[in-house]
């Protein structure tokens, strides 16, 4: 009997804890607040603070702030680093924040911390972080596959529709980049049957550091000759590739694109270096993050055609067949034309 | 006169077998490890780690250990760069190393105050001050990636020669910061080989009261030590970001222990007392091979991490048992 009792419980126990794990529909309208508008506290967690991509990102919270007067507020990790962000989130969870947005730096580590916020009535949305289960939305600039064709179409244009490419990823962990990498081969593979994915490298990994994407572009370039053109991801893969196209004296024979910051990449851009970057307004995004979530506090059903008040992000459309992602038309080439009116 | 078997008891020439087999390996896989402009890449790698190596192992033989001389490049770079950002200073790059190296100094002070004279175990020390430090790069100058002053950005296009590939038209730079690793490793060849100080380093990682009683200022040479390392680390940051030129805060984290690492692969004993120049350079030029030539040799991205570990496994293993066998001998020889 009693060892009965104690089997029971055992499998009780692990249920409980695995009940997490699995995939949870939770019920936004249950996360309605009945608190007034000037306690809530908002907090956008970015998957680094100091890259300025988040930085930027920070300047849309200070907007959103000074716009409507709610008290939100943005809190990265010191460094990429999936184990600090989780770390920074249990933070906010046991600060008593009323909404928590999150960039994810690894789907993995999060889901845990995500549904122990998610089971305290804690609102949690998401960017660039599509297939996390714990959490009410995710919203993202545009549909995955939407930026992977766009940048194969910058990189097919650069190349000349033929040659040999490879994708170059933030971490070979990181979802949204891994399926902005996926989107973009599997667009090439119909529309530029003159390209080839180089088979024996397909995917290489920068660990979001530039001097690692200018020492990996610079070895696949001595390891391939063949090779015309790498399309990028995180925002670091430009300009680091492009240094290094620079040094081994390719300029003009080899070609790179990718997600990418201005300021960064306006050498390259005006030397012709490279020809385009991909990018979509952080500040946009964490303003739109956090529409998201005030809506979801104040209880307005999330339905498409729901206006997030940021560029590009004013008509959100569920991804089909999907509930909680929404996608937005939020981005734009950047050229040496338009590279200098950023301000950043 | 050192015998052969001396000889192969020390770790050093296991190491320089491993980079030859390596080299071979690279060689055979792509026909790139031995041109010209592969090996000024490896040497570019080179610089950095190398350069913090030299103040890691030299903390690790005196029976010590830092974590935190990649925070202190790290915030001494960042602090000297805003700096000369924001005054707009157009002079020579010496002042940025000598104001890095400066602010690095205080921060080495700092850990060897708390070492030296409070006699504080130095793993927690340095997890602390390391952590201290990162944390006001973050919090107080709340640090992001940066551009750099136009005296660092010029210093960084120096070059000292380029090498061409005419095979396939590949051509790489040798950037002129080697010079300073060439300069700091012979000043640090001096300081350990002919001075007092030097020995008294290897002497208090031997046994500590023994050197204290044969006449070591044992605290003297721990201040010294930390300081060291300090300016080692700010000159290391600025040498970074002139590279790049691009100051990112983050750019030296977890750089530690890939330093840590390399110096006990090439043979500097954990706890002190044992260890040389030759085996730390060894030891890093290993890892630096290794980390830039898995797409050379092949590796795909999802095993890279995995071949690493596996690299850094045996090599360590077969140093440790090198060491444990010498001292097996020994024992054996006192036995008799």
């Amino acid at each position: 009997m009693k060892k009965i009792l104690t089997v029971t419980l055992g499998l009780l126990l692990c249920v409980c804890i695995a009940a997490p794990l699995f995939g949870q529909t939770y019920d936004a309208a249950k996360f309605k607040s009945s608190k007034p508008q000037s306690q809530w506290k908002i907090a956008l967690v970015p998957k680094d603070a100091t890259n300025a991509w988040f930085v930027r990102m920070e300047q849309g919270v200070k907007r959103y702030a000074a716009d409507t007067k709610i008290n939100v507020f943005q809190k990265g990790p010191p460094k990429t680093d999936a184990a600090m962000q989780a770390q920074v989130i249990e933070d906010m969870i046991a600060q008593g924040v009323d909404a928590i947005c999150v960039v994810p730096v690894d789907i993995a580590a999060l889901e845990p911390v995500l549904g122990q916020a998610l089971s305290k009535g804690i609102v949690v949305i998401a960017h660039e972080g599509s297939s996390l289960e714990n959490i009410l939305f995710d919203i993202e600039a545009f549909s995955n596959e939407g930026l992977g064709q766009a940048l194969m179409q910058v990189l097919a244009k650069s190349m000349g529709e033929k040659g040999s490419y490879t994708t170059m990823v933030g971490n070979v962990t990181n979802a949204s980049h891994n399926e902005w990498a996926d989107a973009a081969v599997a667009y090439q593979k119909t529309k530029y049957p003159n390209m080839a994915l180089l088979a024996a490298e397909p995917r290489v990994e920068i660990m979001d550091n530039l001097d690692t994407a200018y020492q990996r572009a610079k070895e696949l370039f001595k390891k391939y000759p063949t090779l015309k053109g790498i399309l990028g991801t995180s925002s670091l893969s430009t300009p680091g590739t492009a240094r290094a196209i620079d040094e081994l004296g390719l300029k003009g024979k080899a070609f790179v694109t990718s997600v990418g910051m201005p300021n960064e990449n306006k050498p390259y851009l005006k030397s012709g270096t490279v020809q385009a970057v991909m990018l979509w307004d952080s500040a946009e995004a964490g303003y739109a993050m956090l529409a998201a979530a005030v809506a979801v506090l104040k209880g307005e059903k999330i339905a498409n055609g729901i206006n997030l008040k940021a560029k590009g992000w004013e008509s959100m459309q569920f991804a089909p067949g999907s509930k909680k992602v929404l996608l937005g038309k939020s981005w734009v080439n950047i050229t040496k034309d338009n590279v200098d009116s950023f301000g950043f | 006169m050192i015998t052969a078997r001396r000889f192969f008891a020390r770790s050093e020439p296991w190491v320089l077998a491993a980079i030859v087999i390596l080299s071979l390996l690279i060689q055979a896989r792509s026909g790139q490890f031995f041109t010209g402009n592969n090996l000024v890449d490896l040497a570019r790698a080179f610089i950095v780690p190398g350069l913090l190596s030299i103040g890691c192992m030299m903390v690790i033989v005196s029976g010590g250990i830092d974590v935190s001389f990649t925070a202190v490049a790290a915030l001494a770079m960042y602090i000297t760069d805003k700096i000369l950002l924001q005054s707009g200073y157009e002079g020579n790059v010496i002042l940025a190393y000598a104001m890095s190296a400066g602010f690095g100094l205080l921060m080495g002070a700092l850990n060897g105050f708390l070492i030296a004279f409070l006699r504080l175990p130095t793993l927690v020390v340095t997890l602390g001050t390391g952590s201290l430090f990162t944390g006001l790069m973050f919090g107080a100058f709340s640090a992001s990636a940066s551009d750099v002053p136009p005296a660092i950005v010029a210093h960084g296009k120096e070059t000292l020669f380029t090498a061409v590939n005419s095979d396939l038209g590949l051509s790489s730079n040798m950037p002129s910061q080697i010079l300073i690793l060439v300069g700091m490793l012979f000043l640090a060849f001096l300081l350990l080989r002919y001075t007092m100080l030097g020995r008294g380093i290897y002497a208090i990682g031997g046994d500590e009261a023994a050197a204290e009683r044969a006449g070591f200022n044992v605290r003297a040479i721990k201040m010294f030590l930390y300081c060291l390392v300090g300016v080692l680390a700010g000159i290391t940051g600025i040498s970074r970001i002139s590279m790049m030129a691009y100051a990112d805060p983050s750019t030296f984290q977890g750089m530690e222990l890939t330093v840590i690492a390399a110096v006990v692969l090439g043979g500097t004993r954990v706890t002190g007392g044992l260890g040389t120049l030759t085996g730390t350079i060894l030891g890093i030029a290993l890892m630096m091979i290794l980390a830039n030539s898995l797409i050379l040799i092949g590796i795909p991205t999802y095993w890279s991490r995995a071949f690493t570990g596996a690299v850094i496994i045996i090599g360590t293993g077969v140093t440790a048992h090198q060491i444990a066998s010498t001292h097996r001998s020994q024992r054996d020889l006192k036995k008799t």
